[in-house]
């Protein structure tokens, strides 16, 4: 079925049809606006800014002067006061006399929050003297005998202005080429583009397991641990330290804020003023914060009380229909209520709602593989088992991609007695069966 | 009454289940369009995902043919094309994520407008995941 595309049309979820052409001019224009804005600022700061000091340190005639007056200005900024050394100088350029009525000092008229700075400049020039003839050097501008200055030099802060027209440049240039190098190109071009890439890189890279089996894991973590049984020792899906270090994390952060908040409160009471408001706002975020403890509690039990587990595969990537055995070892010192490994199909879908990501997952498949009753781990002594696994055919293969994934992991759960239930958790990838 | 173009496009075997490494080809023609109003036109076999989650894309075979390139597009006139399937990702069916594989024409017309036509065929034979 045809569909036809206009300038203008519907917004449908996150795609939009409208005409690409009129969406690709005023993503350009919205680039060139930076770029122009960028530049302008370019060549405004470099005109205003490097120029002139140039010219001061290039260009101005040096000359003398006599101090007549001085005085610390002052103007209002948005942080408060700021101020600037003002001198009232004469000084002769070609028999005529210069510099009576104004205030100089430097070429950018720049002030400063510092009154002390500006004193320390004034205390450097004494008025003049006539029994002392004391004259100070000053530079002024040939083309305008006017302009004088009564400091030289390079500010080094001129430089930072520049990062803010630099950053529109930066982003206007890289947004407008972007935008040049895809214009009139469709979403299916655009990808192929990307596609011829990424097998470039692919095929410089070596292995080429992406390019056989597209969209779907190489899995090259998984097998770059050999067994001790057999032939591949399966990696678990996230480490403990981490999961236990995460929910320390959590819980410390959380009821560190909340008890800044326990204690104004409980010291209202105690103080016989009780602020019943923030008692009762606080209850829940109390109630949040117990909660964490009893979670961290919980990981903290399982990941010191409950010994590592083991899991190996006889060959690695699985196949629909194929069959594998698998080794498990669980160590600890455990009274086991029930001890399952099942095979376990997720798939996992990542959507934009509004401003929020948000991420959904649904088991489709669960394949119980072993399942051991009423048992115990000694120490020292762990359960070590073997067992067939059978992957089902006709079952979908792993699949990755940016928003959708299908994932497949041998999930191991534990009901031990009078302690927490626990789950670890061995990713593995499965391809198509060959070529049908 | 002015009628809008509209791209055909047929598969040979139409309606069978294609297997990874088999070839797919097949035509295409755009009726209703004149050569003068055919500035160019891509021939994409991509997957794509549909369900829950934003949607992901992958072109296994693209082709364009342009008419600034001096030859001149008959849309009328069907145009074969071919490649060879790759091992994967075969279509998919599950409850909140779905692979379709489709051969999608996109024909470009003057002043920014574009006319697309697509025909979904299944790579693989996987089950519909039922909950």
């Amino acid at each position: 079925m045809a569909r036809s595309y206009w300038y203008y049309g519907k917004k449908r979820g996150h795609r939009r049809t409208g005409s690409p052409a009129l969406a690709s001019a005023g993503e350009a224009l919205f680039f060139a606006v930076f770029l122009l804005l960028g530049c302008g600022g370019f060549v405004l700061f470099f005109t205003t800014l490097v120029v002139p000091q140039w010219r001061v340190n290039h260009e101005f005639a040096q000359n003398t002067c006599k101090v007549l007056a001085k005085r610390i200005a002052e103007t209002q900024g948005t942080d408060g006061t700021l101020y600037r050394p003002e001198f009232m100088i004469e000084y002769d350029v070609d028999d005529v006399t210069y510099g009576k009525g104004e205030w100089h000092y430097d070429i950018h008229k720049t002030y400063s929050s510092g009154r002390e700075n500006a004193q320390t400049v004034l205390d450097r020039f004494d008025l003049y003297d006539k029994a002392k003839q004391n004259v100070y050097p000053c530079w002024y501008d040939p083309a305008n005998p006017r302009e004088v200055v009564l400091a030289r030099g390079y500010r080094w802060w001129i430089w930072l202005v520049f990062t803010v027209p630099a950053s529109f440049v930066v982003i206007g240039a890289g947004g407008l080429i972007y935008t040049l190098l895809h214009r009139g190109k469709s979403a299916e071009h655009r990808a192929a583009m990307m596609q011829r890439t990424l097998e470039r890189e692919l095929f410089n890279a070596g292995p080429r397991g992406d390019q056989q089996y597209p969209s779907i894991p190489q899995g090259a973590d998984i097998i770059n641990s050999p067994g001790t049984k057999l032939r591949f020792r399966l990696p678990a899906a996230a480490s403990t330290g981490w999961a236990l270090f995460g929910a320390l994390a959590f819980c410390v952060l959380w009821n560190g804020v909340v008890s800044v908040f326990v204690a104004m409160a409980l010291r209202s009471h105690i103080a016989g003023k009780p602020e019943w408001a923030l008692t009762f706002f606080i209850v829940p975020f109390l109630l949040i914060g117990l909660g964490a403890i009893v979670v961290f509690i919980r990981r903290l039990l399982v990941a010191t009380g409950i010994g590592p587990t083991l899991m190996e595969i006889s060959d690695h990537p699985l196949h629909p229909g194929g069959q594998y055995r698998v080794f498990l070892s669980q160590s600890g010192r455990l009274i086991v209520g029930a001890l399952r490994v099942s095979l376990v199909c997720v798939e996992t879908a990542a959507y934009r709602q509004g401003t929020n990501s948000r991420t959904e997952t649904r088991e489709v498949h669960r394949h119980e593989a072993f399942c051991r009753e009423g048992f115990d781990v000694q120490s020292g002594r762990p359960l070590e088992v073997e067992f067939d696994l059978e992957l089902p055919a006709g079952v979908m293969h792993s699949f990755k991609a940016a928003h959708n994934e299908i994932a497949w992991t041998l999930v191991v759960d534990g009901h031990i007695d009078r302690w927490p239930n626990f789950r670890r958790a061995f990713p593995v990838i499965v391809r198509p069966a060959g070529r049908l | 009454m002015r009628t809008e173009p509209t791209i055909i496009i047929r598969l040979d075997g139409n309606g069978r289940v294609y297997r990874p490494g088999e070839t797919l080809a097949g035509d295409y023609w755009i009726e209703s369009l004149t050569a003068c109003q055919l500035k160019a036109v891509e021939v994409s076999v991509l997957w794509h995902t549909e369900g829950k989650g934003d949607e992901d894309m992958a072109v296994h075979e693209f082709w364009r043919r342009d008419a600034d390139d001096g030859r001149q597009i008959d849309p009328s006139r069907p145009e074969r094309f071919s490649t060879t399937l790759p091992n994967s990702p075969l279509s998919y069916e599950g409850p909140i994520v779905k692979i379709r594989w489709c051969v999608r024409v996109r024909a470009f017309l003057p002043l920014g407008k574009e006319v697309v036509g697509q025909k979904v065929f299944q790579l693989g034979d996987v089950p519909a995941v039922r909950m």
